[in-house]
């Protein structure tokens, strides 16, 4: 099929859509069933898995919790271990700053629904993406991470151990977008400087790798930044 | 059992918690957006947090497979020469995750 690209404005981003929401369906789907039945299991309500996915929407902080709520924790702890778990997703606004839309209600509904995946999806959509296509691509994946979830609470243990490795998509995803990442950039520094700080925490905090390699990356990034807009400064004042 | 009413605490902290969490550097914006050491950052941490979040995923995964991680090495191989050759985002993932699916469910891998 030759059609022009004027001739199709309509259908390239909805295709584009649906090719970054099916990756992660296949990861939330799955991994939400996993949270849904085990909160099931843990002794609540089965609405209740569905209702933290809906309003929490942070899959690692929704499988911490259960084990806590199944122990009756008070509210403080959960509040704190919330807080570390998520500590990263500072830093997922601080590189979109100048990439979501600027109505309010997209930006809102876009901060509140910033998972890992949310965030990868979105940092992979061209700088011309229209509003819709964030939310929609956004909101779809909220979607499959409730329905998940309301799958497992229902099904339960069957449909949980029927899926082995299919969240493996999760893992492709980030690599293809970590690729085209990199054909952007054309730099392989983040990747290196990702790569030392992953091995160093690893050896000081394996239970929160990510949060501690996702610190010491942007340590390493202002270090980097600063150094670079000194040498800018200097090529362009050389006096 | 766990009480629906502290549960629906719970939930309530947690949604507090996470959406100030992610909300942090869009308030602090107008400060933030004049710096152009925000910039630089901003597009250095893609890639560089991309990186992360696929070692720890397969991180993640190598613990849950008792196989080892040969599996998870080979499938991701698998997409990250599919994408370089295809660019094609979805062959990749599903020709991947396929493959890793097969590993994880056909005995003569385990």
């Amino acid at each position: 099929m030759s059609v022009p690209p004027s001739a199709s404005p309509a259908r390239a981003p909805w295709q584009r859509l649906w090719s970054l929401s099916l990756p992660v369906a296949m990861g939330y789907l799955p991994l939400g069933a996993v949270f849904g039945f085990l909160l099931v299991q843990a002794g609540a309500a089965w609405w209740l898995g569905p209702l933290a996915s809906l309003f929490v929407f942070a899959g690692a902080a929704q499988f911490m919790v259960v084990p806590m709520l199944a122990a009756g924790l008070p509210l403080l702890p959960i509040a704190v271990a919330t807080l570390v778990i998520n500590l990263r997703h500072i830093f997922y606004g601080l590189s979109l700053l100048h990439r979501l839309p600027s109505a309010w209600w997209a930006r809102a509904y876009l901060v509140w629904a910033l998972t890992d995946e949310n965030y990868s999806v979105i940092t992979a959509l061209p700088a011309r993406a229209s509003t819709a296509e964030i939310v929609g691509v956004a909101a779809l994946n909220h979607f499959w991470w409730i329905l998940g979830t309301v799958i497992g609470a229902l099904a339960g243990a069957q449909i949980t151990t029927a899926w082995a490795g299919i969240d493996f998509a999760l893992a492709a995803l980030f690599a293809v977008l970590a690729i085209e990442q990199w054909r952007a950039a054309r730099t392989m520094v983040p990747i290196l400087v990702a790569g030392v700080a992953y091995a160093v925490a690893l050896v000081v905090l394996p239970a929160q790798a990510l949060v501690v390699s996702i610190a010491l990356t942007v340590a390493a990034g202002l270090v980097l930044g600063r150094h670079q807009l000194a040498e800018q400064q200097q090529a362009a004042d050389p006096s | 059992m766990i009480d629906t009413v502290y549960a629906l605490w719970a939930i309530a902290v947690m949604t507090v918690v996470t959406v100030l969490l992610r909300a942090l550097p869009f308030l602090a914006a107008p400060w933030l957006k004049r710096s152009p050491l925000v910039l630089q950052l901003g597009r250095f941490l893609p890639l560089a947090i991309m990186t992360l979040l696929l070692l720890d995923t397969l991180r993640g995964s190598m613990a849950g497979n008792p196989a080892g991680a040969w599996q998870e090495l080979v499938a991701i191989g698998v997409a990250i020469v599919l994408q370089g050759r295809t660019r094609q985002p979805l062959l990749s993932i599903l020709v991947a995750t396929a493959l890793y699916v097969v590993f994880r469910n056909v005995p003569l891998f385990a």
